[in-house]
């Protein structure tokens, strides 16, 4: 018994440190970067890039690691001493939560790099099945009898947000900005919603792999994701006539950084995505880059042409949006009832 | 029923000790057994379908990710450290419990059965706000470059306290039905406390803290909700099996997800067909004990 | 081998409740006592705290010379029997009886040989030969009991303490037991104190008996000096059972080892 004890005791200590040993870092440099949930396929292509770069230029190796979670968590766990070296995130809002709750960023993050610190944008369009069969070409069609929405709910999910806000200027401009038809439209729409997921992701599994629902509201870099990896020939990207140009912002998270020595490569890593590469891969994984010159056309022919209204200028920025349509008791809630 | 009425010879006597009809027992055998295929077998076998859906290649493929071994990896390992810090706590706690009376008894009997009461979720959220940079310990463990929350140990420490109940509580009940009089036995015939422990005490529970260890490692390789808010979710860093099962579901990779998921419930199955075995094995001595 | 049990003042309560209120008792070596009384009237309390199962509040138990207060349970050496046998139910009937042997510190542990010709020895001597190998689940309530007595004895205790030795056992069994265990002790000897809430069986098999009630001991005596002069209401009432129910022959029968010594 006590020579069988120690004989196990021993086996979990060999495996431990075999364990322990196989997880320590190959690389003299390693950056942390906490992204939201549908960059994984681009950074992981980028980190590859920016790695081989940063050898050619400084000789070191770096290894990059990646997380990746719904937008408004991830920013929580930088908070909560997460020790992210750059935050990629999926609003502004985000990252000033960031600024606002710790000493780790400076408020002024946004002016750091050009573009309000967003090296690509995207926009909210529509996938459908294959040949349209409801019709769907524009935000109108989406509050008819009989057509099934699927979208995020926007009390926790980032892009769920957009896609109300997108709805939101499409009623405005419909409807002359009488707010109180808009709300009435926009209850109509969610009423076409029969499964309101709590992220992203789940909305597009619901829609792609459980096929319920007649039209996805969606990122545009999802929707283009979804063709590839579900076959272009089973859905068709709808682009309405008016959408909200949504632009990802990116920051160092210079405490972090700093405390492990890392913030000029959290710089570097940022302005890469700025440079020719860093542009031409985003195209390639259908974020707009906002530098179209290095990338390659045919990537930025397939990008819709649409009228895309601002977050800043149309809806005051994040946090009054954020009061006005999302806070307890706001818009959303009076106008969204669960019916069950 | 109209049977017991009659006297009837023993040899005579009905075979069966219940009375139930034979349609009865069909029916409840029938609710049981569509119970369990539907809520338990169908979805375990669909695990197993949709990974060998596009064949074997696949998913020894998905197998070949860095990140796919990594979190492979790290649940072993949080599971190599859980469930033994569980089994030698909770044989402790329980001996405490069945075998002494003391003060707040009761109260540890609760707090025993709390990780089992309470969201994972919260027992995630506890830690992030114990070891969080604005949580109590925070600034005084980063301070000192320690690393809990968003890293390995954070999530050994959040599967530890999901995970605890189980081998305290299939313990506890067996100790305090075999009571103390075999200890004491072994005390007043001159053994030493230890050889007590190992020579009388451990032999007696060792059905119930294999079982409960089994559960323990079980659920420890399986729990996602306490984990996913202590790991920081870093790819080939902090995500154990049922995090990075997520990740691949979430990145339309189904053929890798349910691979991972298959691994997973093959290494449960496993755990429980290890259980049966040693129960076949040792069912002579497990009857001996059970009947006395 | 065997030596003389004093008890002096011993009390125990446990939380607000007195189990044992001053309790003082000598025992003779060899002598076979019984602690005679209705439940909760302290006499098991009294029986653990000489063995050291439970540590007095105050008051000393000499084996002896020796204070057995600053003894361990090692050191006492005493042979206990539990009232449900308390045997080791995942080992044999000779693993059980081996048990105090082997559990020595290696330097006084006999060899295993030695142990084997002394377990057998005892097993002859509580009739068990031939069962060696079975577990205890495999045998009659009787047998087990025969177990416990060898398991206890297998340590050469200074004393044996026996509670409730026959008390789980139907009617029959107890009778031939009681007479097994009177012919046991004459021949080994051992100083003994038993607990039981079974007159007859005080009467019966005790050279001395000791009535307790609400944790102080009412009388001590021979079976004949009790039943002729009871000190006490509460003893009168207590042994009425006795006089009442045993037939004159009966009674003949349980007074003459008394009459005999």
């Amino acid at each position: 018994m006590l020579i069988q004890t120690r004989r196990s005791l021993f086996l979990t200590a060999a495996a431990l440190s075999i364990a322990l040993s196989a997880s320590t870092s190959r690389a003299d440099k390693v950056l942390l970067n906490v992204s939201y949930d549908p960059t994984r396929e681009f950074y992981k292509e980028f980190n590859e890039a920016l790695a081989a770069d940063w050898k050619a230029r400084t000789g070191e190796a770096i290894s990059i690691n990646q997380s990746h979670g719904g937008s408004g968590k991830q920013a929580r766990a930088v908070i909560d001493g997460l020790d992210a070296d750059v935050v990629t995130l999926a609003l502004a809002g985000d990252i000033d939560q960031i600024a606002a709750k710790t000493d780790k960023l400076p408020k002024d993050w946004a002016t750091k790099l050009p573009n309000n610190s967003a090296p690509y944008t995207s926009t909210i369009v529509f996938i459908v099945r294959k040949g349209n069969p409801k019709a769907i070409h524009e935000w109108s069609d989406l509050v008819k009898e009989g057509v099934q929405v699927i979208t995020p709910n926007p009390k926790t999910s980032g892009g769920a947000r957009w896609n109300y806000l997108a709805a939101w200027a499409y009623a405005t401009k419909a409807l002359n900005g009488d707010e109180a038809k808009i709300k009435t439209w926009i209850g109509d729409l969610y009423r076409n919603v029969p499964v309101l997921d709590t992220g992203a992701r789940g909305s597009t599994t619901t829609f792609a792999q459980r096929g319920i629902g007649d039209v996805l509201i969606s990122w545009e870099n999802e929707a283009f994701l979804i063709q590839q990896e579900f076959g272009a020939d089973n859905f068709e990207i709808i682009a309405p006539s008016l959408s909200i140009l949504a632009e990802p912002p990116v920051a160092v998270v210079e405490g972090n950084a700093k405390a492990k020595s890392n913030l000029e490569a959290a710089q570097a890593y940022l302005q890469f995505l700025y440079s020719p590469t860093g542009q031409r891969l985003a195209a390639r994984h259908f974020f707009r880059p906002v530098d179209p010159s290095a990338a390659d056309p045919a990537d930025i022919a397939r990008f819709p042409k649409l009228d895309l209204v601002s977050i800043d200028k149309d809806f005051g920025g994040w946090a009054k949006a954020q009061k006005t349509h999302f806070a307890d008791g706001a818009f959303f809630d009076q106008i969204y009832k669960p019916t069950n | 029923m109209a049977m017991s009425d009659r006297l009837l010879p023993l040899s005579h006597a009905p075979k069966r000790a219940t009375s139930e009809t034979l349609l009865t027992r069909i029916l409840l055998i029938g609710i049981a057994g569509l119970f369990l295929g539907t809520i338990l077998f169908l979805p375990l076998l669909t695990v197993f379908v949709e990974a060998t859906r596009k064949g074997w290649t696949p998913i020894l493929e998905s197998f070949q990710d860095p990140d796919t071994r990594s979190a492979i990896r790290l649940t072993l390992l949080v599971a190599a450290i859980a469930v033994p810090v569980n089994a030698v706590i909770g044989l402790a706690a329980s001996w405490a419990i069945a075998k002494f009376e003391f003060r707040g008894k009761n109260l540890l009997l609760t707090l025993i059965d709390l990780p089992f009461s309470i969201s994972p979720v919260i027992s995630g959220v506890v830690y992030v706000l114990l070891f969080g940079a604005h949580g109590w310990l925070g600034p005084w463990l980063s301070s000192h470059g320690i690393e809990i929350i968003f890293a390995v140990p954070g999530i050994v420490l959040a599967t530890i306290l999901v995970t605890f109940p189980f081998v305290a509580r299939e313990l506890i009940p067996l100790m305090q039905s075999q009571g103390t009089s075999e200890e004491e036995a072994a005390l007043t015939l001159g053994a030493s406390g230890w050889y007590t422990f190992f020579r009388v005490m451990l032999p007696n529970v060792k059905w119930a803290l294999l079982y409960g260890v089994l559960l323990c490692n079980a659920r420890a390789m399986g729990e996602f909700g306490a984990v996913s808010v202590v790991s920081g979710h870093i790819r080939g860093l902090t995500n154990t099996m049922p995090l990075q099962i997520e990740i691949l579901y979430n990145e339309y990779n189904f053929v890798g997800a349910f691979a991972v998921a298959a691994l997973l419930a093959a290494l449960a199955l496993l755990t429980l067909v290890a259980k049966s075995a040693l129960e076949w094995m040792f069912a002579g001595e497990l009857a001996a004990c059970r009947r006395h | 081998m065997s030596v003389p049990v004093r008890v002096r003042d011993v009390e125990k309560s446990y939380g607000r409740y007195p189990a044992l209120k001053g309790v003082t008792l000598n025992i003779a070596a060899g002598e076979l006592v019984a602690l005679l009384g209705p439940s909760g009237s302290g006499k098991t309390t009294l029986l653990r705290a000489v063995a050291g199962l439970e540590r007095p509040d105050s008051g000393n138990v000499f084996f002896g010379d020796l204070d057995a207060n600053g003894l361990s349970l090692r050191e006492r050496r005493i042979g206990f029997v539990f009232q449900h046998y308390a045997l080791f139910r995942h080992m044999t009937v000779f693993g059980n009886i081996a048990f105090g042997l082997r559990a020595r510190p290696r330097s006084t542990r006999p060899s295993e040989a030695s142990i084997k010709a002394k377990v057998l020895e005892l097993m002859r001597l509580v009739q068990l030969d031939g069962l060696e190998n079975r577990y205890p689940a495999q045998l009659s309530g009787g047998q087990r009991q025969r177990v416990a007595l060898a398991r206890a004895l297998a340590i050469e205790p200074r004393v044996l303490l026996l509670d409730e030795p026959f008390g789980a056992l139907d009617a029959r069994v107890r009778k031939d037991l009681r007479k097994w265990l009177k012919d046991l002790h004459r021949r080994t000897g051992h100083t003994t104190l038993f607990v039981t809430h079974d007159q007859d069986e005080a009467f019966e098999l005790a050279d001395r008996i000791a009535i307790l009630n609400n944790g102080v001991i009412e009388q001590v005596g021979t079976a004949a000096e009790i039943l002729a002069t009871p000190a006490t209401p509460f003893i009168s009432g207590f042994i009425e059972g006795i006089s009442m129910a045993a037939s004159p022959r009966e009674r003949q029968a349980l007074l003459r080892p008394v009459a005999v010594q």
